[in-house]
């Protein structure tokens, strides 16, 4: 029994990261851009969730659309002042410009909050639903399950909405979608608004679930990364597994070999990279044309 | 003594003589010291990694975890040993090295983001292994560093004369690595990886070995860091900032130079140590440093040197004309040269009519789709023979499957008789199989005579450490741009030239490795016909001299009047074969190109 409990908690784990995953690998199909700031953007969020928490005392999941937006406007504006101007040098000039960003982020935040951990504690923080010998604690659940709606709701407005058509079209191939009226700069400062407010939302998941300070950071970027690397960039089905694989094997390792947990996941990630250098769901480009 | 009054030469050395001076000189310095012992540092990590990022384009975000594990091999084995960990240095060298050869032999496999994020993971890795790894490291607590054993007087002073001769020796390690065609080639990968490997470099043993010469100077200032700062712990040796940072500086000095990152690694130093003392500590050095990395790469993203380099030349060239090109002269130059040059490697035991290349019940399926459908060919040596189809008929993915590109599905490629199905790229170029591209891919930012050197016929360490230009390479480039008549753009950049022109230099490219054959795709897609003409007679000229030639092309006019022998495709399979004038007969050959109607709607054809 004790297997199923640690198998829930990492799957509802799974449904958070699988978010934060999603924004990274679609700022990525779109873009060619690694958001390694993505972690910061989280942290973002969440102290000021805190923050809004612990003056006014809202209930922090109503937050959940504000700190969406407040986040997807600062991705728009981020993409359109600097992301823009870089894109031309390539994807490594992009990936340190994000980089820059993360460290002022994390510096700015540092400055604000100071470097204390800080909590959101709303009621229902120390609960948990009960079935059977299952105990799910209310934050994981809310988070598990909040998180993979906003996901099946980005999946399906991607897939089905008109903007979502010309996104994708700009993602697999910019000139023909711009020849065919689509304009990659505003498809562009698209992915990167939806990639930042899963971030937004995810914050305001992560401060209801655990104590962050702006170094915390840190782990998120590598979590989320070695997500992508795992599932194969700019998939979102691969996103989805990736954070399964995670969110599980943490919870397993949590469970039975705490001191290995995180470099148990970084083992399986060299370990599929050997076999499928382009992650689980990545695929090879013909190289002959791509000149 | 002229090299002495080159500023490349004089500014460093006149540095040098400086800082051997300080201590002596300023007497009551050690905080200077250990100010400019920072900037050693982060010179030598900035150096280091520009060996394989900054050379080879593949950019490492946790280089530091060579760092680290210097500071582990010295601090762990001086307590062992009971030793000082700085003479430990050579050790913490080989013990990066060694990591960095097994784990760049696994992550070198992946290519751009996913290499920059395995770094990083990397790192962290590193990070964990050192905190629950207690017996050796004493986990997250770290570990002691045993006191140096010279008197406390000295100070920092032994440290700060270590760490800059290990300064000196891994520019010379950089220098060195830049001028030897291992640097030539680094270049070429991060220009264009995959036509690197059809020119015959050995991508993966190049970058593997960028990577672990890129360790060395890190395991080495490691040992000699963790003694300095007197412990060791997790955080403090895999820092994932200390990796940004140096990434920062060598990007700011200017990546792919030779003094870029040790400038850039001086000015970061500095940065971090006063934004620290004058603005109150981390929280603000860590967003200043980020704000300093967001305008580098927006604004200066090529790096200080080479931003005043430029200017500094068009200031020197403004005004002088620009040489006009003139392209009848190239189309028109006789090329009288002696054919030693071009001449295949073989030629000796060529003999007309045993088979070079042969391909065998080849099938390759994309998918559901059934490009290449069971195809059997062979191609004579001493031949021009040509490959024609209508397209989508599998030509191109027949040619890949030849070259590399692609591995069949099923079937075999044999070269002189030898199975080359699943041999690599460059394998295929040692061997003697050589190809051009249809859509040209010259090492653009490289000169016409460097894209020229850059082929190797082998892969060997003697070559690796042989000089750029070293050897008869440059004269036979000459003479193979003389042949084609392209002598007056040795020195051109490779972008500079015309599309038909740079289809000419990757055919003399392709020439400098002495192919036994020559697979052209599409020659004439693109160019002017006076350069056809030209590239009619370059190919005759190459065929006289013993090469065998085999073209995919669209243009007939041309296959019919230079090839010996054709093969023609159609929906993935050979339709038929024969001498030009068989070909131009075969009602099925139009029929397959035009479809099957062409005679009721062109009754004059």
């Amino acid at each position: 029994m004790e297997i199923v409990q640690v198998l829930a908690l990492g799957i509802l784990m799974g449904g958070v990261y699988a978010l934060l995953a999603s924004g990274v690998t679609l700022i990525f199909g779109v873009l060619d851009v690694v958001n390694v700031a993505q972690g910061s953007f989280l942290v973002f969020s969440a102290l000021f969730t805190w923050q809004i928490w612990d003056l006014f005392g809202i209930e922090p999941l109503l937050l959940i659309p504000v700190m969406a937006l407040v986040m997807g406007a600062m991705g728009w504006l981020i993409y359109r002042g600097m992301v823009v101007r870089v894109t031309p040098q390539g994807p490594g000039m992009t990936v340190l410009l994000m980089f820059g960003v993360a460290l002022a982020l994390e510096g700015l935040l540092n400055l604000i909050f100071g470097n204390k951990y800080k909590s959101v504690t709303p009621a229902y923080f120390t609960e948990s639903l009960n079935i059977g010998d299952l105990v799910l604690p209310l934050p994981q659940l809310i988070s598990g399950v909040v998180g993979a709606l906003v996901l099946v709701a980005i999946y399906l407005y991607l897939r089905f909405s008109w903007a979502g058509r010309a996104l994708r079209a700009s993602a697999q191939n910019p000139d023909g979608a711009a020849l065919v009226g689509i304009s990659s700069l505003k498809s562009s400062a698209l992915a990167f608004a939806i990639g930042a407010m899963t971030a937004g939302v995810g914050g305001v998941l992560l401060a209801i679930m655990y104590p962050i300070y702006p170094a915390t950071q840190y782990d998120w970027i590598a979590r989320l990364l070695g997500i992508v690397v795992l599932g194969g960039f700019g998939s979102i089905p691969g996103a989805v597994i990736g954070a399964m694989i995670l969110g599980v094997s943490e919870a397993l390792a949590a469970a039975y070999v705490p001191e290995w947990s995180a470099l148990f996941f970084y083992g399986v990630i060299l370990l599929i990279l050997l076999f499928r250098p382009n992650g689980l769901m990545g695929q090879r480009t013909r190289e002959d044309v791509a000149a | 003594m002229s090299a002495l009054k080159r500023p490349s030469i004089l500014v460093p050395l006149i540095a040098l003589v400086l800082f051997i001076l300080v201590p002596i000189a300023v007497p009551d310095s050690q905080y200077e010291q250990s100010v400019i012992l920072w900037c050693f540092l982060f010179a030598i990590m900035a150096s280091g990694w520009n060996l394989i990022s900054g050379l080879a384009g593949y950019v490492s975000l946790g280089h530091s975890v060579y760092l680290g594990i210097g500071m582990y091999t010295g601090g762990i084995l001086a307590k062992a040993w009971g030793v000082d960990s700085i003479y430990l240095m050579p050790l913490g060298a080989i013990v990066a090295g060694l990591v960095a050869l097994v784990i760049g032999a696994v992550v070198l496999r992946t290519r751009s983001h996913s290499f920059v994020i395995i770094t990083i993971a990397v790192l962290l890795s590193f990070l964990l292994l050192a905190a629950n790894l207690k017996w050796l490291t004493g986990g997250s607590d770290g570990l002691i560093v045993k006191q140096p054993s010279w008197a406390k007087e000295l100070g920092n002073t032994p440290y700060y004369y270590v760490l800059l001769g290990l300064l000196v020796l891994t520019i010379a390690l950089c220098a060195f690595v830049m001028r030897s065609r291992l640097g030539a080639g680094l270049v070429a990968i991060r220009n264009d990886e995959g036509k690197a490997a059809s020119i015959g470099i050995n991508t993966t043993v190049y970058k593997v070995t960028a990577y672990t010469l890129s360790a060395l100077p890190f395991g080495a200032a490691g040992a000699v860091w963790g003694q300095y700062l007197g412990f060791v712990n997790p955080i403090g040796a895999f820092a994932i900032l200390a990796s940004v940072y140096l990434v920062l500086a060598a990007l700011m000095g200017g990546r792919g130079t030779l003094w870029g990152p040790v400038i850039g690694g001086f000015l970061v130093a500095l940065f971090q140590e006063f934004s620290t003392r004058w603005s109150g500590g981390v929280s603000s050095r860590v967003l200043i440093m980020g704000v300093i990395l967001i305008l580098v790469v927006m604004f200066m993203p090529s790096g200080l040197l080479p931003t005043i380099k430029k200017a500094v030349e068009r200031r020197r060239t403004r005004g002088s004309a620009v040489k006009f090109i003139d392209q009848a002269s190239i189309a028109a130059s006789t090329s009288v040269v002696d054919t030693s040059a071009i001449a295949a490697r073989d030629q000796g035991k060529a003999h007309q009519g045993d088979t070079i290349l042969e391909v065998r019940n080849l099938v390759k399926t994309f998918g559901g789709v059934t490009a290449v459908d069971n195809v059997s060919m062979t191609v004579q040596r001493g031949t021009i023979t040509g490959l024609i189809g209508p397209n989508g008929s599998g030509k191109t993915t027949l040619f890949n499957c030849m070259t590399g590109t692609y591995q069949p599905t099923s079937g075999e490629v044999l070269l002189s008789g030898e199975d080359i199905t699943r041999a690599k790229i460059w394998t295929r170029a040692h061997d003697g199989l050589g190809r051009t591209f249809q859509i040209t891919r010259l090492f653009k930012s490289m000169t016409v005579l460097d894209n020229l050197v850059a082929p190797l016929e082998r892969t060997s360490a003697a070559e690796m450490v042989a000089g750029r230009y070293a050897g008869d390479e440059v004269d036979r480039a000459r003479e193979i741009l003389a042949f084609m008549g392209l002598q007056e753009f040795e020195k051109q950049n490779a972008a500079a030239l015309s599309f038909g022109q740079q289809k000419l230099v990757e055919l003399a490219q392709v020439l400098m490795l002495r192919p036994s054959i020559i697979l052209l795709d599409e020659p004439a897609s693109g160019i002017n016909p006076t350069l056809i003409d030209k590239l009619a007679t370059v190919i005759r000229r190459l065929n006289e001299a013993g090469t065998t030639v085999l073209i995919v092309e669209h243009n007939i006019p041309l296959v019919l009047s230079l090839c010996d022998h054709i093969h023609v495709l159609a929906e993935g399979k050979i339709l038929t074969q024969g001498t030009p004038t068989e070909i131009r007969n075969d009602p099925n050959v139009i029929e397959a190109y035009l479809g099957p109607d062409h005679l009721l709607e062109a009754p004059h054809a």
